[in-house]
């Protein structure tokens, strides 16, 4: 099975740029050859044609939801984002250009597409390459969340329950 | 008076909203579009090795960074005092031509176009890419898929990466291109030249041949008679990756023409309380506010800015679109905002045809890519970004590292001319305070037309681009609103 890890964000936008702190940090930790690891500085149809070829990818992104804290980690499947509006006024959203592919009959889409996102405090408007100490402090969970995700986390007693738990809640 | 506004239409909520004041009898009186303008580029350039401003600055934009690339990449030619050879500055326009090719493929099938091809009176769920394949066939949209790819698998062999290009230095590429390569590259260019042939006609069997169609891109609210401005080669034929900048006026004269070292001598900039962003304007007619018209400074830029500012393609193609475009829509300048669409599709045929002549240019194999830098200095540089005229400007240390730098970018020089789009689709659509249900539609395809691109480069989940209208009364209390994907 052929895995892509992806940290999306702009690096030179502070706290947007987390997912690529994160792969960062997984690079040093994982070497295996059926695992891809990379950046996303990009969107919509480029992050298709990046995921095409995987049996699973797992997307590293901010995100901004209601009732829930900045800094907080949450693990959603893409499939739980149905909009098929775009929200960038120059590209589709991925689960727009999924549909796309699907529709025209183009295979090589992974089984599966998992999100790890970080709760936003708010959209940076100011470039810098730091993060903040919410945001920062965030990087390890969601290292070992991916983990986690990719079956490579030998210790998982105690923190597996809580992702189970998680993923039941967002049910 | 009361204030409706529609928010967010950007990505994010809070960014990216619009308000639109109606006066006394309930009528429209003006709209603004906020956008979040990204902060601090100067203070975070500041120190940083002039070479390294071609990798940073695309990264200022997910949307268009091959425009920022070679923006920074001209600007440190000039600041380092050298010019690149002959087969590197076409290898750049090469790679500029993919750029183009695969900017304009998606705006126009994915985002503007669905207003066309679906209707402007499709419900928003069908608004889309997904809508376009299910009126157009699904043959067409492997077709768009593919062509779409093939523009930025051109970008990607040329610069290294298709989205960051890693190619541009001053002085010239670090890349050149071998055989196969010119090979996969001409193979790939000649089927984008068919595509962009074929866009046209479908442009033409499902807009141009429905009156409907026609004379909503001819009707008053759609229509704006400001001054256009874009990039000219040196017989005033559009350019994508150099020239002069050419501004006409409204029946098609040439205002003025400069050099992009000038541009702080043409180009000023308007401040208003309310919006982060700065509006650009003509230094010489001036700030005259939210008005067009030969006394207001406001000018447009774009496919259909740089489409008036010029006087013709530099391609067969291409030229006779051109022609055909202003003999359909009455001459000399084209003020229909909508009518950018069309123009984005001659843009594309031009762009596969040059790239034709540029692949097929026995120089393109040439291994002589670079010139050898001189001292560092200040350097301007400018392209035509997708959606209009992008200028950097830096001056460097004499270590060759960046004190001062400054970005004109597309999206400002249209902020006035889309904040008056807006005003008056609205205008169109609210009447004695009665807000007619197509508002979202008809203020929509307004900004969309331009293919703007605000605060840039976030990819923050979840998606679905929010509308929401919200009506005051007087008292700025709230008394109606109208939403979508919120």
């Amino acid at each position: 099975m052929k895995t892509i890890v992806l940290g999306v964000g702009n690096p030179i936008l502070r706290d947007d740029g987390v997912g690529i702190h994160v792969v960062n940090q997984l690079k040093k930790q994982i070497n295996d050859p059926s695992v891809t690891i990379d950046e996303a500085q990009t969107g919509g149809m480029n992050l298709l044609d990046m995921i095409r070829g995987y049996d699973k990818a797992i997307l590293i992104d901010t995100i901004k939801i209601k009732h829930a804290q900045p800094g907080e980690v949450k693990r959603f499947l893409l499939s739980d984002f149905s909009s098929v509006h775009s929200y960038n006024p120059h590209d589709v959203t991925l689960p727009e250009a999924l549909q796309l592919a699907e529709k025209l009959g183009e295979g090589r889409i992974p089984h599966e597409i998992v999100v790890i996102g970080i709760v936003l405090e708010e959209m940076p408007l100011e470039f810098g390459e730091q993060l903040s100490s919410t945001i920062a402090a965030a990087v390890p969970k969601a290292v070992e969340m991916v983990l986690f995700e990719l079956g490579k986390n030998l210790n998982i007693s105690s923190q597996s329950n809580d992702k189970v738990n998680m993923k039941i809640s967002l049910r | 008076m009361k204030t409706i506004t529609i928010d967010p239409i950007t990505r994010l909520e809070g960014h990216g909203k619009i308000s639109i004041f109606l006066d006394t009898k309930g009528d429209v009186e003006n709209a603004y579009l906020q956008i979040p303008e990204l902060r601090g580029f100067e203070r975070f350039s500041q120190g940083r090795r002039a070479e390294d401003m071609p990798q940073i600055t695309s990264r200022i934009c997910g949307v268009c960074p091959v425009a920022h690339h070679f923006a920074a990449t001209k600007a440190l030619d000039d600041a380092f005092n050298v010019e690149p050879p002959s087969p590197a500055k076409k290898l750049r326009e090469l790679m500029y031509c993919g750029y183009i090719i695969y900017d304009h493929i998606l705006h126009f099938y994915y985002l503007g176009g669905p207003d066309f091809v679906v209707g402007p009176d499709a419900p928003p769920a069908k608004r889309n890419i997904l809508g376009v394949i299910e009126k157009a066939g699904l043959e067409i949209g492997k077709e768009v898929i593919k062509h779409r790819a093939y523009g930025q698998k051109i970008t990607g062999i040329l610069g290294g990466k298709a989205t960051h290009p890693v190619c541009g230095l001053p002085g010239g590429v670090s890349k050149g291109l071998n055989k196969d390569e010119v090979k996969d590259i001409e193979t790939m260019t000649k089927s984008c030249v068919e595509f962009a042939k074929f866009s046209l006609k479908l442009f033409d069997d499902i807009v141009l041949k429905n009156k409907n169609y026609v004379d909503l891109i001819l009707s008053d609210p759609y229509t704006l008679k400001t001054y256009n401005m874009g990039l000219v080669d040196k017989n005033n034929k559009l350019n994508l990756y150099d020239g002069k900048i050419r501004v006409t006026d409204q029946k098609g004269k040439e205002h003025v023409k400069f050099d992009v070292k000038d541009y702080y001598k043409n180009i000023a900039e308007h401040v208003e309380e309310w919006s982060y962003i700065k509006f650009t304007y003509l230094k010489d007619i001036g700030w005259k506010g939210f008005k067009d018209g030969k006394e207001s400074g406001i000018y447009r830029v774009g496919p259909l800015g740089r489409l008036n500012a010029a006087e013709g393609m530099a391609t067969p193609l291409a030229d006779k679109e051109y022609k055909r475009f202003y003999e359909t829509l009455g001459g000399k300048a084209v003020n229909s905002t909508l009518a950018f669409h069309w123009a984005r599709l001659i843009e594309l045929l031009y762009a596969t045809e040059r790239a034709m002549e540029l692949i097929k240019d026995p120089e393109i194999t040439s291994t002589k890519i670079r010139n050898p830098v001189g001292e560092p200095g200040e350097g301007f540089g400018v392209v035509e970004a997708a959606r209009g005229t992008l200028i950097h400007h830096y001056k460097l240390d004499k270590n060759g590292l960046i004190d001062k730098a400054n970005l004109i970018v597309a999206t400002t020089n249209n902020a006035g001319a889309i904040n008056m789009s807006i005003r008056d689709a609205a205008k169109g659509v609210i009447k004695k305070g009665k807000v007619n249900d197509g508002l979202l539609n008809m203020v929509e395809m307004a900004f969309r037309a331009y293919d703007p691109c605000f605060a840039c480069a976030t990819h923050t989940l979840p998606g679905g681009m929010p509308l929401e209208v919200s009506i005051y009364d007087k008292n700025k209390k709230l008394y109606k609103s109208v939403k979508r994907n919120i």
